[in-house]
Order: C-alpha cells, then sequence, then structure tokens
C-alpha cells in the first residue's frame, strides 16, 4: 500500500471493482446465474418476512389481528386509524417516546463519535506510554456483561442526581470502544505522518493540524462510526429500562415493551396490540430508510474494520 | 515512517535533545486527544467495574447482614449447577449459532460477490435489514411469529398435512432462539465478510481462470483464505455476543415460562439474581464470573486462529 | 464542504444536548415529572407509583379534596417491572417514591430489606376496623402493618353458559363433578377443553393448594430470621396430583398465562371455565375478539368437602410507605386516604374493575346489588364473591416469594412435561427452597 494514496480512494470497494465484475458478467453461464439468484431470492425473502409481517400487522386493528392470517391484509385497511390512535393513546405519548429515541440517539450518537474521532486520533498519532495497554484494555471491555455493570452505574447516576433524567441514558450512550477502534485504524492509514510533520514544520499547532489535515482525511470513517453509534443508542434497551422510571422520558424500545406488558396482563380496556405493531412498525422506519439511503458508509466502513 | 525520523535529523542541533522535548510534546497531546474517551469510559466502564467487583467480594443474605467473603462467592459461582449449566448452555450455543450465521453469511456474501445485478443490490440491503431491527422489537416480531394461534406456522403447516411444531416447547425453544438470531444478524456479518471480498484484488481471480478453477474451486480455494482476518473478526464478536446471550431469551420467556427458566443462560442468571431476587452481590459474582471466562475463550480463540487472522 | 459537514454536525450535537438538558431540566422540578396535574400547587407533595388502570382520575379526586397534601404519581411499570425499580433504588439508596403499590405476596420480601416503613406509628390501626380480618392480615406481620390494603382477589369460577348448555353439563360444585365434567366435554367431542392449567399461575397455582389446607410459609418479619417451609405437605400434594390426573387424561390445557394466545383462548370458547379472582371478569372484559355469543357466568369456586368450604384468594394489591419517604406521616396519610373515599371506590370499581377490601363500600348495597352486564346482569358479588372475600382467612408468604414462585414454575412445568410426578415436583421445590432459605441465612423451623 503507497504511503501517500489516501485509503478514502480504496475505502469504497463496491464500486472500484465494479467495472471488472461488468468484464467478467458475460463470462458466466446463465445457470448458475439462475440458481444464484434464486438462493438471493428466498435469502431475502428469510430476512424479509417478519418485517413483511410486521407492515401487514400494523395496517390491522386489534380484533383483525387475531382473527386474520399472518401474512395477508384483512378486510380493513386500519394504518391511518391506528397511527391517529397513536396520537390519541395516553395523550400521544408514543410520539413523545419517539422523540426522546431521536434525542438519546443523536445526542449519544454524536457526543460518542466526537469522543472516538478524538481518541482514535490520539492513539493512531501519538506514541505515548501506556498507549498499547489502555488501549488493549479499551477493547477488552467490550468482554464485560452488561448486566455487571448496571447497579454500579444506577448508584452512580443517583449519587449525581441524574438518574431518571436524559443524561442517565446519553452519558453512558457516550462510550464507543468500537468506534475507538474504528477511528484508530483508520487514522493510521488515512492520515500520513508526512502530512501531519509538514503541518507541524509550517508552525501550526496540534489542534489546527488535527482540524485542518486529519480531520477532513477522516470523513468517511467519521460517517461510519456515527452512523454505528447512533444505531446502538437507539436499540438501546437494557440501559433505560433500569435507569428510567419518568414515562415521559422513555425511549420508544421501552416504551413498546412495556405497552407489550399491559397488554398480555391485560387488564381492562388496555390491550393495544394495534398500536404496539403500528408503534413498533414506524419505530424501524428511520432506521430502515436511513440504510437505503446511506448504503454506501455502512458498507464502505464496515470493510474497515475487517481489513485489519 | 522513516520519513519522520529523516524531518528532525539534518536540523544540525542534538538530536536526542530535540527528539526528547518533542517526545514530551506529544505524549501530553496524545493524552490530551484521549482524555475525553478515558474520562467517561474510567466513570461509565472503569469505576462501575470496579465497583460491581467489590460487590462480587460481600454476601448479604435475606436473614443475616453483609459480609465480607472475598473469594467464597466465586467458588460458590463456579460449582453453582445452574451457572455451569447455563455456560453449557451458551457454549452449545455458540456452537450451533455462529456457524450457522457464518455460513449463511458467507454463502450470501460469496453469491453477491460473484453475481452483479439489481438483484443482488436489492438482496444485499434486505439481507442486512434485520439489523435496523432493535433486538427487543426483533423478538417481539418472533414471539408473534411463534405463538401456536397467531403465527403462520399453524396455516402453513396444515398446507402439507402436518401438525403445527410448537417452537416453545422445551426441546424446540433452542432452535427457535437460533433462528431469531441468525435472522437478526447474519446480515451485518454478510455485509463485512463482503467488503472483504470487495477488496481482493482480481488480477487473483484471473490468474486463477487461466489456471483453469472453477467458481467453487476459486471460492474455496482462494477467496475464503484471503479473508479469514476478517472472518476471525467476525466469529470472535460472534462469540463474545454469543457467551453473553441475554436479550432474545428474556423477550421470549415472556409467552414461554416453562421452556426458558430465570436461569436459562449466565447473563439472565445474572439478571434474575439481582432483580428478582434482590442478591445483588452474587450476581455480580455471576457477572464477573461469566466475563472472565469470555475473556478466556476469545483468547482462546485468538491465540488458535493467530496465523488466519495476521495477529501477532 | 467538509468543513460545513463538521459544523453543522457540531451545532446539531450542542442542539440535542442542549434540548435534551431542557428536559431534563423540566423533568427536574417535581411538577412536570408527575403523570397527573397538581391542583395546589404549593402543598408539599407525595409521589406514588401505581399501575392501577384509571388511577388518574382517584389522583385528581384525591388532589381536589386535599390542600394539605398533592399526590405526585407515576406509572413505574407493572408488578415485577415496578418491583425491578424497587429494589434497585432500595440498593441504591435513592429513587423510590414515597408510596408504593405493591401486591400483598411482595410485602415480605420487601418488609425484610427495611424498605417499608410500619404504619402502625402513624395511624394504621386507626382504619384496621374498615378491612376484614383476612384483608388485614395479608398486610401484617406480628404487630407491625406494613401496608393499607386496598384490592382483593377473592376466588370464583366463571363459565361459559352456553358451553355448558350445548354439551349437557351442570354447574360443577365440587372438584369431583368438575372432573366429570371435564371428562364429559371430552367424551362429547368439544373442541376445547373444561380449563386451563398453567404451569406458571404462580400465585393461581398456591392458592388451590391454600385450598386444601395447605399452609406452606410460616412467617414472621417480627422474628426475621427464621422460617417454617412446608410446601410439599398432603394438602398440596393432593392438589397436585388431582390436576397431573387431569393433565395426564387430556382434560385441561397445559398453557401459559398471561399471554397473547392464553387471553383469546379465553374468549374464544378455547377454555369452558375460567377458574379467576374478582377482578377476573375486568380482565375478561377487556380482551378482544371475543365470541359474541358467549354467555358468561359466576358461579362459587369448587370445594373438595362441601361440609367445610374453604374460600381462597388470589392478588390483591395495597399502598406501602417506603423508608425514603420524606415525609412519613403524610404519606401514611395519602395511603389510608387515597382509596378511602366512596368516590374512589366507584371509580376503582367502574373504570378499573377493582374488587374493594375497603368495607364501607365493599358491604354496601351498590356493591352487592350491582348488576353486570358481562354476566348478562347477573349480580356477581352477591352471588360469588362477597361470600368469597368475608370468608378468606389471609395466607402468609415468605419473604422470597419471587423465587419460590419461580421455582414452583419450573417444577410444575417439569410435572407437566412428563419429567416427573406431583408428588416428586413438590418433594424437589421442598428441597429447593430448604437449601436456598438455608443458603440466606434463615433457619429451619
Amino acid at each position: 500500500m503507497s504511503t501517500f494514496t489516501s485509503p478514502a480512494d480504496t475505502i469504497d470497494p463496491l464500486t472500484s471493482h465494479e467495472n471488472h465484475s461488468v468484464r467478467s458478467r458475460g463470462r458466466r453461464r446463465g445457470g448458475r446465474r439462475i440458481g444464484s439468484s434464486v438462493f438471493l431470492v428466498i435469502l431475502a425473502i428469510y430476512f424479509v418476512v417478519p418485517i413483511w409481517w410486521l407492515f401487514v400487522a400494523a395496517t390491522k386493528d386489534t380484533a383483525g389481528l387475531f382473527s386474520s392470517p399472518a401474512f395477508w391484509f384483512d378486510g380493513d385497511f386500519a394504518l391511518f386509524q391506528n397511527i391517529a390512535e397513536l396520537f390519541t393513546h395516553q395523550g400521544g405519548i408514543y410520539w413523545r417516546w419517539l422523540g426522546n429515541s431521536f434525542i438519546y440517539a443523536f445526542a449519544g450518537g454524536i457526543g460518542a463519535t466526537i469522543l472516538a474521532i478524538l481518541a482514535g486520533y490520539g492513539f493512531a498519532k501519538y506514541r505515548f506510554r501506556g498507549r498499547s495497554a489502555i488501549f488493549t484494555i479499551i477493547l477488552g471491555s467490550v468482554m464485560v456483561p452488561l448486566t455487571a455493570l448496571v447497579i454500579p452505574t444506577f448508584i452512580l447516576l443517583s449519587q449525581y442526581g441524574i438518574i431518571n433524567t436524559p443524561w442517565a441514558v446519553i452519558l453512558p450512550s457516550l462510550l464507543s470502544p468500537f468506534g475507538v477502534y474504528l477511528m484508530r485504524v483508520y487514522t493510521q492509514d488515512a492520515v500520513p505522518d508526512e502530512m501531519l510533520e509538514a503541518a507541524r514544520i509550517d508552525g501550526a499547532g496540534e489542534i489546527r493540524t488535527f482540524f485542518q489535515v486529519a480531520l477532513p482525511l477522516l470523513r468517511p470513517a467519521i460517517v461510519t462510526v456515527l452512523l454505528l453509534s447512533v444505531v446502538g443508542t437507539w436499540n438501546n434497551f437494557f440501559l433505560p429500562l433500569a435507569v428510567l422510571t419518568n414515562e415521559q422520558l422513555l425511549p420508544v424500545t421501552v416504551g413498546l415493551n412495556r405497552w407489550t406488558a399491559l397488554s398480555n396482563a391485560g387488564a381492562g380496556g388496555e390491550q393495544v396490540w394495534n398500536l404496539i405493531t403500528t408503534g413498533a412498525f414506524i419505530s424501524v422506519l428511520p432506521l430502515l430508510l436511513s440504510f437505503l439511503f446511506l448504503q454506501r458508509y455502512w458498507q464502505g466502513g464496515l470493510a474497515l474494520g475487517s481489513l485489519k | 515512517m522513516t520519513a519522520t525520523a529523516t524531518i528532525v535529523a539534518p536540523a544540525g542541533r542534538a538530536p536526542r535533545e530535540r527528539r526528547s522535548r518533542l517526545d514530551v510534546r506529544r505524549q501530553r497531546w496524545g493524552w490530551l486527544f484521549v482524555s475525553p474517551f478515558l474520562i467517561v469510559f474510567a466513570l461509565f466502564l472503569i469505576f462501575p467495574l470496579f465497583y460491581a467487583f467489590g460487590m462480587s467480594l460481600f454476601t448479604t443474605g435475606l436473614a443475616t447482614g453483609t459480609q465480607f467473603t472475598g473469594i467464597g462467592n466465586y467458588v460458590k459461582a463456579f460449582t453453582d449447577p445452574l451457572f455451569l449449566e447455563g455456560m453449557l448452555r451458551v457454549l452449545a450455543f455458540a456452537v450451533v449459532m455462529i456457524p450457522a450465521q457464518l455460513i449463511v453469511a458467507l454463502i450470501a456474501a460469496l453469491v453477491l460477490d460473484s453475481l452483479v445485478s439489481w438483484l443482488s443490490k436489492a438482496s444485499r440491503l434486505l439481507i442486512f435489514a434485520p439489523y435496523a431491527i432493535p433486538v427487543v422489537i426483533g423478538a417481539l416480531m418472533w414471539s408473534f411469529l411463534y405463538s401456536p394461534r397467531f403465527g403462520p406456522a399453524g396455516t402453513l403447516f396444515e398446507l402439507f398435512g402436518l401438525p403445527a411444531p410448537d417452537f416453545l416447547a422445551s426441546g424446540t425453544v433452542f432452535y427457535s432462539l437460533v433462528n431469531i438470531v441468525t435472522w437478526q444478524w447474519s446480515g451485518y456479518y454478510m455485509i463485512v465478510i463482503y467488503a472483504a471480498l470487495r477488496s481482493i484484488d482480481p488480477a487473483i481471480y484471473e490468474a486463477a481462470r487461466i489456471d483453469g478453477a472453477n467458481g467453487l474451486q476459486t471460492a474455496l480455494r482462494i477467496k475464503i483464505p484471503m479473508i479469514s482476518s476478517s472472518m476471525v473478526m467476525v466469529i470472535t464478536f460472534a462469540l463474545i455476543g454469543t457467551l453473553q446471550f441475554f436479550t432474545e431469551p428474556v423477550v421470549l420467556r415472556n409467552i414461554a415460562q416453562g421452556a426458558i427458566d430465570a436461569a436459562y443462560t449466565p447473563n439472565m442468571y445474572a439478571y434474575s439474581l439481582a432483580f428478582s431476587y434482590s442478591q445483588f452481590n452474587y450476581a455480580s459474582t455471576i457477572a464477573f464470573s461469566l466475563g472472565i471466562l469470555v475473556f478466556a475463550g476469545s483468547f482462546v480463540f485468538l491465540f488458535l486462529t493467530r496465523k488466519q487472522s495476521g495477529l501477532k | 464542504m467538509k468543513r460545513k459537514l463538521l459544523a453543522a454536525t457540531g451545532v446539531a450535537a450542542l442542539a440535542a444536548m442542549v434540548l435534551s438538558g431542557c428536559a431534563s431540566g423540566s423533568a427536574e422540578s417535581e411538577a412536570a415529572s408527575c403523570t397527573n396535574e397538581i391542583k395546589v400547587a404549593d402543598a408539599p407533595q407525595v409521589s406514588v407509583w401505581a399501575w392501577y388502570p384509571a388511577f388518574e382520575q382517584v389522583v385528581d379526586l384525591f388532589n381536589e379534596t386535599h390542600d394539605e397534601v398533592q399526590v405526585c404519581w407515576t406509572n413505574a411499570g407493572q408488578g415485577n417491572d415496578e418491583y425491578t425499580k424497587f429494589s434497585t433504588s432500595i440498593e441504591a439508596g435513592s429513587g423510590a417514591p414515597d408510596v408504593i403499590m405493591l401486591e400483598s405476596e411482595v410485602l415480605s420480601s420487601f418488609a425484610i430489606r427495611k424498605a417499608l416503613v410500619d404504619l402502625t406509628e402513624y395511624g394504621a390501626n386507626d382504619v384496621k376496623g374498615d378491612y376484614s380480618e383476612g384483608a388485614w392480615k395479608d398486610v401484617s406481620s406480628g404487630d407491625a402493618v406494613y401496608a393499607i390494603p386496598v384490592d382483593g382477589g377473592p376466588m370464583g369460577m366463571l363459565y361459559r353458559q352456553d358451553i355448558f348448555d350445548e354439551y349437557g353439563i351442570a354447574v360443577p360444585t365440587t372438584w369431583a363433578e368438575f372432573e366429570a365434567a371435564a371428562q364429559q366435554l371430552k367424551d362429547a367431542g368439544a373442541p376445547g377443553v373444561l380449563v386451563d392449567f398453567p404451569t406458571n399461575g404462580r400465585a393461581y397455582n398456591q392458592a388451590l393448594f391454600a385450598q386444601a389446607g395447605s399452609v406452606p410459609f410460616d412467617y414472621d418479619n417480627a422474628d426475621p430470621t427464621s422460617i417454617g417451609i412446608e410446601v410439599n405437605d398432603q394438602g398440596a400434594k393432593d392438589v397436585l396430583a388431582y390436576w397431573e390426573n387431569l393433565v395426564d387424561e387430556g382434560l385441561v390445557a397445559t398453557d401459559d398465562a398471561f399471554t397473547a394466545d392464553y387471553n383469546t383462548k379465553l374468549v374464544d370458547g378455547s377454555y369452558a371455565v375460567y377458574v379467576a379472582a374478582a377482578w377476573g371478569p375486568g380482565y375478561l372484559g377487556g380482551l378482544s375478539d371475543a365470541d359474541p355469543d358467549a354467555v358468561w357466568k359466576a358461579a362459587p369456586v369448587p370445594q373438595w368437602d362441601t361440609a367445610n368450604p374453604v374460600q381462597i384468594n388470589w392478588g390483591g394489591s395495597t399502598f406501602a410507605v417506603t423508608s425514603q419517604a420524606k415525609d412519613p406521616e403524610l404519606s401514611a396519610l395519602v395511603a389510608k386516604e387515597i382509596f378511602g373515599t366512596e368516590e374512589a371506590w366507584k371509580i376503582g370499581i367502574e373504570e378499573a374493575a377493582l374488587f374493594p377490601l375497603w368495607k364501607p363500600i365493599l358491604e354496601s348495597d351498590y356493591f352487592r346489588d350491582l348488576e353486570y352486564p358481562f354476566f348478562g346482569g347477573q349480580q356477581i358479588n352477591k352471588d360469588v364473591f362477597l361470600p368469597a372475600a368475608s370468608a378468606y382467612t389471609g395466607f402468609t408468604f415468605s419473604p422470597f416469594q419471587n423465587y419460590a414462585y419461580d421455582q414452583l414454575t419450573e417444577q410444575l412445568y417439569a410435572m407437566v412435561q412428563g419429567e416427573k410426578d406431583s408428588s416428586a415436583a413438590l418433594d424437589d421445590l421442598q428441597a429447593s427452597l430448604e437449601k436456598y432459605a438455608t443458603e440466606q441465612g434463615f433457619t429451619l423451623k
């Protein structure tokens, strides 16, 4: 690998080799292609079936859910009624939950990304004592079972008086060891030492060097780490479940779980299966859509970790 | 890397002196950049970890008070049949689930690599889609699909004239869970493997083709070995995740209380101890014991695959 | 371009943090963190955790009629979800509410961790006369009173009159007749069974055993370190053997209770009988997709010996004052009075389908003569639940009831799967509970 070309050129392997595949495409035997295609279709169906189920379920009301076949619509297309009911049930708390998820995910995700960028840069470009040891500890932290940390984290957050507030969810979410790993690996390749030295010789301070030289080169990895952190915090369940009591502060995962528990217990009038399915469907839409439109970054970024 | 040394040295001044000043400066800046992360890391991971470890050294009986028991809890944990059973179970899961996810991911990635069309692009997205679903909601969805009443199993199996299987019986719930995890994670691993495949220099394929290798041979002899490092990474993360198996069995337990007991996996055991039985000290011990075993397991695995993964 | 992206990201992050800071700021202030509205702004507030349906109306009623204290209510989850939070905040030393809704079965578990205040110091005995003996026993331990009773679960048998009529089944009054009815239903080739036997019934299973005289636990919070355990006494064994027989003969179902599947089967005729607590009718009524031709009626629960009927109870909740309460006296006042008026109980009965333990309404003509449209106008309280409630003598739970129930579920499941017989299941349960108690430092009586 040459030292001066930025890996950004090679980091999107999807497009760069497209030409070769086009050339070789004609040589594939048609039969195998059909076999492969059929296989892909079957696989895709397997992965999509539950999501399709969710969509179909979201269009039914509660009675319809329990009486009509699982994979096709019943007579009554109730999607919009369900959505309307989401606005009125418990004062529209669902949308509050959805908003909470957005806030936690973005605040936590952006914060985690910033910390990861800084730390990754520090690990990659500065040789300081204890660097390897600390980095290994950070990587090792993914092996710590979450259940070990919940009670002490709860106690710590209580002591500081931020239990049952958004900070209780956001602050612990700022940790992304995998993000630090990705940023370090990428920074090592993408930001040549020579450029940093050149900037330093030109008289730039470390901070200016970081912002003006290094950061622009790190863009693809930044987007990937951002996406991974946002998704991680968005899907977070156990932490908010433990530290939040106020119903208004719940993210949508915990909120839907609570509605499910209520509906299972079935006390009069609390069965809201139609809202659960519709709510679940709406809550997965933002991520699904972001996957669709930001494919490039996903797939490019995940390559980073795998190449090292 | 040598460029650095060549810039510093010819300045004419005493190189050692200048380098050490630079070193000190660099060291400080290194720490500075790393410190925001480290502060949060210390606060929300290291400190709670030490606290939890401290908790695991004490025992609180419901009837007695809290006493220091040191290693006693750990001895209890490693001789606790519930913990050991749970460990065996997650190992069984690892043995079944990881190859399952890997095979699906690998075959899908290989097929996608050899096929470029709108179909492959669409499939790529669809296969990856379950990753967008929070684990809790995914498990909720599957608990509906597994339901003897509301799931499609009844109608589907009727078509073949067979009775619908009970997905939540004690014999089948293991495979039902394997299915959920495979569904959720294979796409993610597929993308990682696919990206690694895409970075292989196509000249190698040309050489192989010239040598007369067909598609299958290319796949087995060239592609797979060349992506072994990313496969090792995938397996390591899957191993760590599987040994800590928690969310899916907890969610499914709501509808299968008999088949999935409170100590089904070690992580669930720790959770039940803490939150159902208020035994916080022993819960910490179990969690730590699990962590120790996960660490040992990963270490052993990485050691055994050090050639493939390229780590030294 | 890249700098703009960075700048935009930075601004977004800042905005998100500020917004969430605002949200947390407003959540910090007491008023905004209550689900209900505070009516008197400068009165001291008592925080309450409860999950009763329609509870907001009861809270509003209290706040409108009390100037000296206001209730700040949050629904912190149902059952175990709430208990988990409570347990964690006890361990952490903060975060618990002043007053908390607890089912009577978990009172010992929290009392032993010193999480509950003994209400006798705050005038609990003033209201003792408003509750039946059985109800009061459930909230007391020795001389201490740990909570004020709210609602109870005296048990009866709800049955599908239309199914009984279709197959010519007489309403059973004894368990022997019950078995015969189940057999009759099966012989007639009915699509459903008579009843479900859930292995995760927990308190339900326990109540069935109690009806045959089983007294599984002997415990008193005044002497907290010793406990008597006898879960495998003859009463329990007889009852379990009875149900084991029904399961083996295929006369009953063994589905888990409280799942979507179970709920549907309750209302679509898969089960002809629902042996239920007094809150059962509300539960049934709230389930959707009910069979429109269903005709439900209530009858007393079958007996083992009609000469000596035994009434049983399933569930029931109370209000306790926690040890983290800022003002225990005010909190005790809230606990005593929030469900201590007729008006509050009208809401509780009509909107939340609760069964009151408060005598003034329990023994009123209004409640006794209440006609339930769901049962075709039957006065189910007069016919079934009032006699059940008044003859109920109370029950003693262990201070590790959650664990005991989990173990019970495991053993029952093993039995139903055919791994062991009923006697062995109970013996194993006894052994595991004894072992657990000893480990926890209890001395076995």
